[in-house]
């Protein structure tokens, strides 16, 4: 199978290299606000399309075309750029949408410090806005923009976003986070930022009246989050944009200081890689489990037997658009479970064979009914999940040990007393006992 | 002599025998052909189906069994039963019955007669029950004679109490066990009244037979040994008795360790160590006698005294160190509750929910015995006067046997056999007064003049007006004794001359009298058996207005559906009546089944179903559990539902988790068991409820919803559910499936995506403080 694979493998990466980036595919709805003129984001659309995505627009309030047609999702990935647009169409719903991400389409949304329909799909997210009106605001570095344009240094040795990136523009809302494990801040605020009303400061006494009810509740400081993605168990990715700016042509051309470009272009490249799932996406191939020294997979497992437990993991290489075997994780785990896990070990990469992760234990002394678990999730990967169910048996009513030494005795008791059985009848029945049974007779008399 | 009427006298004594043996057999052959027939009401009513919950079990394994072999059946791990624990099968069961039908099919199909294995299972019961009619026969002819025989054979052949466990299509262990029973205790009998090593061995063997069939052998593992020890206290101890009991013994203690499942419980449970006992006993005993051949009778009074004396004080505290120890297991629950029947309540009701295990009412000894009940205790009389080794048995079983009975339904079972026994030989002995044409010889009497006939003659003609008469009975082989005995039971005071029965009125009058009642017998077993015990219970039959019958079918329809509809490893969650059904039917693992092996296992499914949404909703993932049945029976009144089962799973779950389920937290504060607008909270909120309430209101199109059963009015506003998806729900609404939702993608609580997806407004949230505000 795995040599299959190998051959296959160039064909294939040859025929879909005219093919997009994305490993979900290519086709892409970009809901269009009007008042955002197409015009003024010609780069970043323009660098989408130039990888291969197929563009369609239409605006929110549009019925046509329709994203889910018959059931069945008619575009791969939507990106919904009407950060303040208050009425969508009944197809764009916050349940809908989040209906998109369950049939593993991505999105990529854009807020603004407006309340609209998507700011209570935020908080679905476990994303927490400030209330309206308040968007970021910093007064450092001292620069000649506005205090709610900011540069923000992206994040360095961040595995989505690339390194040494330029700082970017930044004008929008900022987002706190939830508790919720899936969300991944691709962007954080300066440490000096905060959500404010930008035009008068009535709104401020209601942020600190807030903050002194609550704690240090304040929607201020570098956890702050202002682009966060966002992976659902079924891995469709969402992210969230907390201003649409950021994507503009005028962002991506005004410079950071003299002669030296701002990273919004890279920026938004690394954000759209992600979220359209060319980057950091993984997958298992197969799994496979079997007795050691033994090849075919076993349907049931007696107790106590040597199991190898093997799972080919690839991950997508947008450059060719299509699958490489991955060997790069070190920290994969295998648990074999019945309702807890019995057994926790490391599930590590094999050396010399591409893809190929490999462990061997003991199948605990316990019957029952096991199951093999990967459950790799880190922050911006794929979240690797397999299951795949074995029954442990007890052994065959012939597979336990015989003639065991601590049975001797027995055996010898046995034998001995047949032994004297026999000889006691042989010797009863040879001997002349016509005597003898006279003697009873009287006796008996 | 004078007789009563006259007989023939032309015949000779060897035309006699012949005869009356060739009606014992056509005799036998009816009363096996009725006991079979009385037993197919299921199947004409019905279908051709395997009945309640245990037999789908059987039956799923005889198929197996059939399939790859007998091999394959020891080695069985069956890892759809106890999701995710598995059950070793092979381990776990008495595999007798299943061998019985898997011999049965492999002959069958060896004679090339492709018989379904269906069709094997369903009528093996009533197979076995002309066997039992034939060994009951033998039994009771060891007892009195042939006739009283024949009595006893025919009443077990349609003693409801007996087709209750054994209709066609109800298989289980039962069917091919009082078979057993009875042919062992009839060649125990034969054994020890012989003194026979053969008969002894064959004891043995169908011991061993037994006990690969049933659990209920240990009846028999105690029975034996307290006949055995009742006889040598009575100072009857006899070589017979030493041959019959040791062979018994040691042959059969050896073969029933050869069950898997019992495996070294001979020799390592307190119910078994009677029978050691007994057997250590009679090694004693049978010493003490050879002793006493060779000492003087003083020595040995005092030889003896101090014997008995130290040889019991030793054994025990044998038993007691033991026992401390743990090399012997202490009685199990199920034993205790024999004896205190609140036992179970308090400490294992996972047995005492169990409805077969209920004391029993006294109508149902009626029910189930009609009007043997009340000869029973005159046949046990009259085993006193006689009072044969064998006689003894028959009181002691009766005596056991009548005390389980009362204490548990089940054991009416083994009440069953020797109350028709001693019914029989109480009517037979009845009859043989009554029948008998001689006449006392008394001085005013108008008697008949009648030449003299020899004694052969009259009991000649006494065996053909008896068998002229329905041939329930055959030759009386000495009326002298059987009168005597009558004489005796009901003292005159007169001399032996004036015994008897005058007139041909008198025997008319009685005879007809004992007619008429096993006539009244005969149409209430037929109108028990049609009407109580044919019902398949997987198969409801109601009856339309016009008289009509209507078949609900709701069972069946719900697991095809789970059949066509689920993925083959989906794990359905039901409380543990159905768990044998479900993987029947269904073919689809369940968390528990019938079987109900492990208590924590059950108590958590329990758990499930009384708590919360919340709180079972996180069981359920860890079990794996895709989907959920329960039985409502609240639309058509089918009373046997979950709902009124709850209170059990409560009281189960109570017992392992005691902080968290509370029974009386399901009543409301006057102590009533509620589902209407009074219910309390957490009822109302208990996933049991939910499911089975959940849109039931909507059912009556605004109008007030009742439940049927408990006749009580339901909310308008139904419960809802967060965590579960009504999945299906069969047509007379018995069957609810409900199907786990998935997490939710998103890593919302479930309850909160659902009100998303509702279109609620979720409160407005707060960032998370992450320390204190210094003030």
């Amino acid at each position: 199978m795995r040599f299959l694979r190998t051959l296959l493998f160039p064909l294939l990466a040859l025929t879909s290299f005219a093919l997009a980036r994305s490993s979900t595919g290519d086709s892409v709805l970009v809901l269009l606000d009007p008042s955002l003129k197409k015009e003024n984001y010609s780069i970043f659309f323009g660098d989408l399309e130039k990888k291969g995505y197929k563009l369609t627009f239409r605006s929110p309030k549009d019925t046509t075309p329709e994203i889910i047609k018959d059931d069945v999702a008619q575009f791969a990935h939507v990106v919904v750029f009407a950060p303040e647009t208050k009425t969508f169409a009944a197809d764009v719903t916050p349940q809908s949408l989040v209906s998109l991400l369950s049939k593993n389409m991505n999105l990529l949304l854009a807020l603004s410090p407006k309340q609209t329909p998507l700011t209570s799909l935020a908080s679905e997210f476990s994303l927490i806005l400030p209330p309206p009106g308040t968007p970021l605001i910093s007064h450092f570095p001292k620069r000649d923009t506005p205090a709610t344009l900011i540069p923000v240094q992206p994040p360095r040795a961040h595995h989505v976003i690339s390194d040494n990136l330029a700082p970017v523009w930044f004008s929008g809302v900022p987002q706190s986070l939830g508790h919720n494990p899936m969300l991944i801040p691709l962007l954080n605020a300066p440490p000096q930022a905060f959500a404010s009303d930008a035009d008068s400061d009535s709104g401020a006494d209601a942020l600190v009246e807030a903050a002194e009810k609550s704690g240090e509740g304040l929607w201020a400081g570098s956890s702050l989050s202002l682009v966060t993605g966002f992976q659902t168990l079924s891995n469709a990715r969402a992210t969230w944009v907390g201003g649409v700016e950021m994507f503009s042509d005028e962002y991506i051309n005004k410079e950071i200081s003299k002669g030296v470009k701002s990273g919004n272009r890279d920026f938004a490249r690394d954000v759209t890689a992600w979220t359209f799932q060319e980057s950091n996406v993984l997958r298992i191939d197969s799994v496979e489990h079997n007795l050691v020294n033994e090849t075919l997979p076993g349907e049931t497992y007696t107790i106590n037997d040597q199991v190898t437990f093997t799972a080919f993991i690839s991950k997508y290489d947008p450059e060719i658009g299509w699958w490489r075997a991955y060997s790069d994780i070190d920290d994969m785990q295998l648990e074999f479970t019945m309702l807890d896990p019995h057994i926790r070990t490391s599930l590590p990469p094999v050396e010399g064979e591409p893809g190929m992760y490999a462990v061997t234990f003991r199948v605990p002394d316990r019957h029952g009914v096991f199951k093999f678990n990967v459950d790799y999730k880190r922050k911006g990967w794929t979240y690797l999940t397999s299951t795949s169910m074995v029954p442990v048996v007890p052994p065959q009513h012939d597979g336990y040990p015989r003639f065991l030494s601590a049975a001797w005795p027995y055996y010898a008791g046995a034998f001995s007393t047949s032994a004297a059985f026999i000889l006691f009848v042989a010797l009863w029945l040879a001997g002349d006992d016509r005597e003898l049974k006279k003697n009873k007779g009287a006796k008996a008399e | 002599m004078p007789l009563a009427y006259s007989l023939p006298s032309n015949l000779s004594p060897a035309t006699v025998t012949n005869t009356s043996s060739l009606l014992r057999i056509i005799s036998l052959a009816l009363i096996s052909g009725a006991a079979i027939a009385s037993r197919l009401f299921a199947v004409i009513n019905f279908e051709s189906i395997i009945h309640e919950f245990d037999p789908w079990f059987n039956y799923r394994a005889t198929r197996v069994l059939a399939e790859k072999g007998f091999y394959a059946f020891w080695n069985w791990f069956d890892h759809t039963a106890w999701y995710p624990l598995g059950r070793v099968v092979g381990g776990t069961i008495y595999p007798g019955l299943m061998a019985t039908s898997g011999v049965i099919y492999n002959v069958l199909h060896a004679l090339n007669l492709p018989v379904d294995i269906r069709n094997i299972c369903v009528l093996l019961a009533p197979g076995f029950s002309a066997l039992t009619a034939w060994s009951t026969y033998m039994f009771t002819k060891e007892m009195k004679d042939e006739s009283a025989g024949l009595l006893a054979a025919a009443f077990i052949g349609i003693a409801p109490g007996y087709i209750s466990r054994s209709v066609a299509g109800s298989y289980d262990n039962e069917a091919i066990a009082i078979f057993l029973l009875m042919f062992t205790f009839y060649s125990w009998i034969k054994a020890l009244k012989t003194g026979s090593a053969f008969f002894g061995t064959l004891t043995a063997l169908f011991y061993f037979y037994m006990v690969a069939a049933w659990g209920g052998y240990a009846f028999i593992t105690n029975m034996i040994p307290l006949h055995a020890l009742t006889l040598i206290l009575m100072g009857r101890f006899s070589s017979r008795l030493y041959v019959a009991y040791s062979s018994w013994y040691a042959i059969g203690t050896l073969a029933s360790m050869q069950v898997p499942f019992v495996g070294f419980q001979p020799v390592r449970t307190s119910e078994h160590m009677a029978a050691l006992g007994v057997f250590g006993l009679l090694q004693i005993v049978a010493f003490a006698e050879l002793v006493r051949a060779h000492v003087s009778s003083k020595q040995f009074q005092s030889i003896l005294f101090g014997s008995v004396i130290g040889i019991g004080l030793l054994g025990a505290l044998a038993f007691g160190g033991l026992t401390y120890k743990g090399w012997i297991a202490p009685w199990t629950g199920r034993f205790y509750s024999l004896w205190d029947t609140g036992y179970a309540k308090k400490y294992i009701p996972i047995i005492a929910s169990v409805s077969e295990h209920q004391p029993t009412a006294w109508p149902s000894f009626f029910m189930d015995l009609q009007f043997l009940i009340f000869l029973f205790p005159a046949g046990v009389v009259l085993c006193f006067r006689e009072l044969r080794d064998e006689h003894v048995f028959v009181i002691i079983y009766a005596v056991v046997a009548s005390y389980f009975a009362g204490v548990m339904v089940r054991l009416m079972l083994t009440l069953t056999p020797v109350v028709c026994v001693a019914a029989a030989v109480a009517f037979s002995s009845l009859l043989d007064t009554y029948i008998d044409p001689v006449e006392p010889e008394a001085s005013d009497a108008a008697a008949s003049p009648a030449e003299g006939t020899s004694a052969a003659g009259a009991a000649a003609a006494a065996s053909d007006a008896g068998s002229s008469k329905k041939a329930k009975k055959a030759a009386a082989p000495d009326p002298g004794v059987a009168s005597g005995i009558l004489a005796a039971v009901a003292p005159s005071g007169s001399g032996p001359k004036s015994r008897g029965i005058f007139g041909l009125d008198t025997r008319g009058l009685v005879v007809f009298n004992a007619l008429g009642m096993l006539l009244f017998f005969v149409l209430h077993c037929t109108y028990v058996t049609s009407s109580a015990y044919s019902s398949p219970s997987v198969v409801l039959a109601s009856t339309n207005p016009d008289g009509s019958q209507h078949i609900i079918d709701d069972f069946r329809e719900a697991y095809y559906w789970l059949r066509q509809n689920t993925p083959e490893d989906a794990v359905v969650m039901s409380w543990w009546d159905y768990g044998y059904q479900i993987a029947g039917m269904a073919d689809r693992p369940t968390l528990v089944d019938n079987n109900t092996w492990n208590n924590t296992h059950i108590a958590t499914v329990g758990k499930a179903m009384s708590s919360s949404e919340e709180v079972a909703y996180p069981i359920l993932r860890k079990h794996d559990v895709d989907y959920v049945l329960v039985i409502f029976g609240g639309l058509i009144g089918y009373s046997g539902d979950d709902i009124n089962k709850f209170l059990w799973m409560v009281r189960i779950a109570q017992g392992v988790w005691p902080e968290e389920i509370q029974e009386p937290n399901y009543f409301t504060p006057k102590g009533e068991y509620r589902i209407d607008d009074a219910a309390p909270a957490t009822m109302k909120n208990s996933l049991m409820y939910k499911m089975s309430y959940y849109r039931f209101a909507e059912l009556f199109g605004g109008n007030q919803a009742v439940d049927r059963v408990r006749g009580q009015q339901v909310p308008k506003t139904g419960p809802t559910l967060d965590y579960l998806d009504e999945a299906f729900t069969s047509e007379n609404w018995i069957v609810r499936i409900y199907q786990v939702k998935k997490e939710d993608p998103l890593g919302r609580d479930l309850k909160a995506a659902n009100a998303f997806a509702n279109g609620k407004k979720r409160k407005k949230s707060k960032p998370l403080s992450r320390r204190r505000a210094v003030a």
